[in-house]
């Protein structure tokens, strides 16, 4: 394969998505013409440098002096496999909105401004959040890697609340609100854990939280920042509330490339697969553990009763991330065996993020269906569902390779455990396609032109999902080159063994479509997306009534008080007017006080020479 | 010539000042060119000394006043770092001053205050010892006065007369302080550590005392919770002036004047010996949260911002307070830093108000439809203000964090995050408004008070400004690494003397 130098593919893989941003937005501000389209080709192409940078990029680090406090960009195996998988399905999803907005950009051709600010406001966000997810794949020292976190982050709210419903903007609160505790949550861990090393380096920050006194914590708080965006269970809330409410591309971007970002800050941060960690970091595997597998169970029940095809396709994920977070737990219980397990993480985090982005962008095809025949759809629809449940292509492979390491790690429990959370995935990739198929639209003919981008990306998409196994050995190359020859495929023997919860899991789905049709408005009436989020927005809510009041009785307290002394101080000073008055008095009745004065003195005088001395013993003392 | 400079760059304010008093008030043109001339003037002369002090130039003038008093100016790297934030902001805050009070009256008035003050503030940062510093320090406080009531109206009387009697309180117990400091140990001079450090160990418990005393003075200025009562009042002046106040001179004089107190007149080490510095850190992180608590229960713009003020500086307070060089480059780099962010967001909040009529932040709805640039500026101003990177608040947040653990002080990191959030909590309501609500500008509703639409969003005096200062402390964060950024210029000042500062 042709290599490239690293650094001219490192900026421009990075400035590319920023240029394009700022064209769109210039172009709104100096010359809105109505004429010109926002969406247009240039504007798709933003994320190809980056995949030419996965393709192409020789492995390698650039320094750089004057950025931040220090910056540091790398290129390596894993980097690579993430970076190709999320460039890719930017790309598509880009594609994909090309068609989705065409109405948009129909009226805005037609000269209406606001379909033509609204454009804008999907334009530039999508570049902003698309340039801070390469940043924080790319980025190997802490600042960069913030950065690209957190403009990621605050950039995709606006694609969140793109429609501005009054259900757009709770969901872009609840985003919102997340976030910001994540983000605090990491700000929190990375001060703390690179001040106890001075690491400026995210590998001198795992290196620090390995053998630092209170790594333990530094973890936790690393764990559960970046928990939010993976989707950790009760940081999930975000999830089913923003997927929804989110234009198709955006929910496929965030379901699959930006909630990887997650796993991605574990994966940088946590001291996985290090022997001289801490032995308390023990705990925090079991903590791990057992919240991915909790979230991997309960998201698929509460996923099960959503109605809403999207908010079913958001609790899959909290599923699926739920896996993930136990098999990176793994990394914190047996360091030995993470070296094998860290390349199917990284694999299963590109499968799921590319079948999720299919089946995302199949949402939106379901509800504008190309005039195709019936079944060929809808099987094309169940694909990325059937790979997902480990049935197909990427799936297949990542579950093989997955219980083959957990076996030789020895965690047959997990492998159980995992195996009956594929069950969940199933069903809950029926119930979307059933949620799908009661939405459906027919097809109609008018329009398809415009429409076009959107089946074709989609199609793409699910042909990279299943042939993810391809292509995604040549680019993890050392990654998984200690195994000796790339990622296996599973022998004919060993299906059964792989296909069990797939066919318990369709079962299930029949028996519980059937049985509960009756109470299944019910139950989704009584089980909202976002599910505690409402409760939790309540007692928010409850609080900031009862500080605001506390506040002002406090400003009432300091006013009070400042009365108070002014009050004294008016005292003071009809004290010091007193003075003066009496003063003034003094000066007019001067000579009365005076002879009064004088009389007294004479007064006096006289008596006492009538009288026995004042002072006997002096005046004898003095005559003696 | 090491002589003339510190003076000729005094005298480019005091004798703008003297002029623009006997220009006559029509004269509006000549008053213009000489205030862009002078700020001009200034700047250049400040980074003329910076090149000189670099290259190990000594810029000192003295003169004798009494019998063991002397005035003294003298340049040296802490002082050069507030002259230069102060005649870069000044620069700026002067081009937004003439396009804010364009067609207004008693601009003569304004201006020449306007050139006092900031005399004064240079002669605060030039100052070689306490006395003068003291001298500049309440001629800030007079000339600033009549800025603050400039209006006229009797809300911005009554402002006036409370930050008066605030900073004239303060000004007397600095003098007390300064008289019991001089009979101590004669004239101190910045620099001369030792005296105090070396008075022997009977004199602790007066000189913490007098500690305690002259911080009590140094905090009204500096807008330390429970001495920042004016701060939120004083809103009522100009937007200028807000800036002024709170990004160029007087705040930052506060906080410069604990600067010096901390390293030139105790000395760092003398301080964390006396045991002062935890005390400071405590009354820091109280007004870090309580500024930022208070912040969030304001309706109005400008008090939110204020409020944000009394937050934000206590974080150079902090930075003092952190035993260690990272501290102390965290307390000079935000020095610059908050200046940048928060003249930024002045510039913003006073475009709103002259553009829109734009007072409560309900009324933002959908004004960065209207007005993009300033709320673009705004935007990266409350984002730097949030700690966000690649904005400079970032950079001042992790040295913060990075000093606290050098100090030792890990819970430190507990109030940076709290105060992190808290800023989210109001800095982002504010964005979100600017630009995802609708408003009159998509048809739902009106404007409180629209002015006549001009070319751009809004004149050019008062556009630009905010631009450069809002790309300057974006620049500085993303290039903080750049030999000249004020992260560096701070390490270069601590390089430079911390090791003398740590007897």
């Amino acid at each position: 394969m042709i290599e490239l130098p690293l650094a001219p593919l490192l900026y421009t893989a990075l400035l590319w998505p920023l240029l394009l941003g700022l064209r769109a937005l210039l172009r709104s501000l100096i010359a809105p013409s109505p004429a010109r389209v926002t969406l247009d080709w240039l504007w798709i192409s933003a994320p190809l440098p980056a995949l030419a940078l996965a393709v192409l990029g020789a492995d390698g680090s650039l320094p750089l002096q004057t950025w931040l406090l220090g910056g540091r960009w790398e290129l390596d195996g894993q980097r690579r496999l993430l970076l190709a998988f999320t460039a890719l399905l930017w790309g598509l999803a880009g594609w994909y909105a090309r068609g989705y907005l065409a109405a948009e950009q129909a009226q805005a051709a037609a000269g209406d401004t606001d379909s033509r600010s609204r454009l804008v406001r999907f334009a530039l966000p999508w570049q902003l959040t698309l340039c801070g997810n390469l940043l924080l794949l790319v980025a190997e020292d802490i600042a960069s890697f913030y950065l690209g976190f957190a403009l990621m982050t605050f950039a995709a709210y606006a694609l969140v609340i793109h429609c501005n419903t009054a259900k757009a903007r709770v969901g872009g609160l609840a985003y919102l609100a997340m976030a910001v505790l994540g983000e605090a949550m990491i700000l929190a861990g990375l001060l703390w854990g690179a001040g106890s090393a001075s690491a400026l380096t995210l590998s001198q920050l795992r290196a620090a939280l390995a053998t630092a006194d209170a790594g333990l914590w530094m973890g936790l708080l690393l764990w559960l920042g970046f928990g939010v965006k993976a989707g950790v269970i009760g940081l999930h809330l975000w999830l089913p509330l923003a997927h929804p409410v989110a234009p198709t591309p955006a929910s496929a971007v965030l379901s699959g490339a930006m909630i990887k970002a997650g796993l991605v800050g574990w994966l940088s941060t946590l001291p996985l697969g290090m022997a001289v960690v801490d032995a308390s970091f023990h705990a925090l595997g079991q903590v791990m553990l057992s919240a991915g597998l909790a979230g991997a169970f309960a998201a698929a029940l509460l996923g099960i009763v959503q109605r809403h095809p999207k908010a079913v396709l958001a609790y899959s994920s909290v599923s699926q991330m739920g896996m993930l977070t136990a098999l990176v737990a793994v990394g914190l219980l047996r360091p030995e065996s993470w070296p094998a397990l860290s390349a199917l993480v990284i694999l299963f985090a590109a499968h799921h993020g590319l079948s999720k982005g299919a089946l995302f962008l199949g949402v939106g095809i379901s509800r504008h269906p190309p005039p195709w025949p019936g079944w060929l759809l809808w099987t094309l629809l169940a694909l990325p569902g059937l790979s997902l449940a480990g049935a197909l292509g990427s799936g297949l492979l990542t579950k093989w390779g997955t219980k083959t390491v957990l076996d030789a790690a020895g965690e047959h429990t997990l492998v159980i455990w995992l195996s009956l959370a594929a069950v969940g995935t199933t069903v809950l990739m029926v119930r979307t396609l059933w949620c799908q198929w009661q939405q459906r639209a027919r097809a109609s003919a008018d329009g398809q032109r415009a429409l076009a981008p959107m089946p074709l990306a989609w199609l793409l998409s699910i042909l990279a999902t299943l042939s993810l196994p391809f292509w995604a050995d040549r680019l993890a190359g050392d990654l998984t080159g200690g195994r000796g020859g790339g990622f296996a495929w599973p022998p004919l023997a060993a299906l059964p063994d792989l296909f069990w919860p797939l066919g318990l899991g369709l079962l299930l789905a029949l028996t519980l479509g059937w049985s509960l049709r009756r109470v299944a408005p019910w139950l989704s009436h009584w089980l909202p997306a976002g599910d505690l989020w409402w409760p939790v927005a309540k007692g928010c809510r409850w609080l900031w009534r009862i500080s605001r009041s506390a506040l002002r009785g406090l400003s009432a307290l300091q006013a009070a008080w400042v009365a108070w002394w002014l009050a004294r101080e008016r005292d003071g000073l009809t004290g010091l007017e007193v003075l003066t008055r009496a003063e003034g008095w003094l000066r007019r009745q001067l000579a009365i006080l005076l002879l009064a004065v004088a009389v007294g003195l004479a007064a006096v005088l006289l008596f006492s020479a009538q009288s026995t001395p004042l002072w006997p013993q002096y005046l004898s003392r003095h005559a003696s | 010539m090491s002589a003339l400079l510190p003076l000729a760059t005094l005298a480019s304010s005091l004798l703008t000042a003297g002029v623009i008093f006997m220009l006559p008030e029509q004269a509006a043109r000549a008053r213009t060119a000489l205030n862009l001339v002078a700020a001009m003037t200034k700047l250049v002369l400040v980074m003329w000394m910076a090149r000189g002090l670099i290259a190990g130039q000594v810029y000192a003038v003295e003169f004798p006043v009494a019998e063991g008093l002397a005035f003294v100016l003298r340049v040296d790297a802490l002082g050069l770092t507030f002259a230069g934030l102060s005649s870069l902001l000044w620069l700026f805050t002067t081009i937004y001053a003439i396009g804010y009070l364009e067609n207004s009256p008693n601009r003569r008035r304004f201006f020449g205050f306007f050139s006092l003050c900031v005399a004064s503030t240079l002669g605060i940062s030039l100052a070689g010892n306490l006395f003068t510093l003291l001298i500049f320090y309440e001629l800030l406080t007079l000339s600033t006065y009549p800025l603050v009531a400039h209006r006229g109206t009797p809300q911005a009387l009554v402002a006036a007369t409370v930050y008066l009697r605030y900073t004239l309180s303060a000004g007397l117990v600095l003098m007390v302080g300064m008289v019991a400091l001089q009979v101590l140990a004669g004239d101190l001079r910045f620099g001369q550590r030792e005296i105090l450090a070396h008075l022997g160990e009977a004199y602790h418990p007066l000189l913490i005392g007098l500690f305690w005393l002259l911080i009590l003075g140094f905090g009204v200025k500096a807008a330390l919770v429970p001495l920042h009562g004016w701060l939120p009042r004083a809103m009522v002046a100009p937007a200028p002036v807000s800036a002024l106040l709170h990004a160029v001179a007087v705040v930052k004089a506060g906080a410069f004047g604990i600067l010096r107190l901390v390293y030139d007149v105790y000395g760092i080490g003398f301080s964390a010996a006396l045991g002062v510095l935890d005390g400071l850190v405590a009354i820091a992180c109280v007004t870090i949260v309580y500024g930022s608590i208070r912040a969030l229960t304001q309706e109005e713009l400008k008090p939110r911002l204020a409020f944000s003020t009394v937050s934000q500086v206590a974080y150079i307070v902090l930075g003092i307070g952190l035993f260690g060089p990272l501290g102390t480059i965290a307390a000079l780099a935000h020095l610059l830093h908050q200046g940048l962010m928060k003249v930024t967001l002045f510039f913003c909040a006073g475009n709103y108000a002259e553009e829109l009529g734009i007072h409560r932040i309900d009324e933002l709805d959908g004004v960065g439809r209207r007005m993009p640039l300033s709320s673009l500026a705004f935007t990266v101003g409350a984002l730097g203000m949030i700690g966000l990177p690649p904005v400079v608040g970032f950079v001042t947040k992790w040295t913060l964090g990075m000093g606290a653990m050098q100090a030792e002080q890990p819970w430190v990191l507990a109030v940076l995050v709290f105060s992190t959030l808290l800023n989210a909590a109001y800095f982002l309501p504010i964005l979100n408004r600017l630009w995802f609500r609708p408003g009159p500008a998509h048809g739902v509703g009106t404007w409180p008070c629209e002015r006549a639409p001009s070319r751009l969003e809004t004149s050019a005096w008062l556009l630009l400004p905010a631009l450069a200062t809002a790309l300057l402390s974006l620049l500085a964060g993303m290039l903080a690494g750049l030999p000249f950024s004020p992260l560096q210029w701070a390490t270069w000042v601590v390089n430079q003397t911390y090791l003398a500062l740590l007897i």
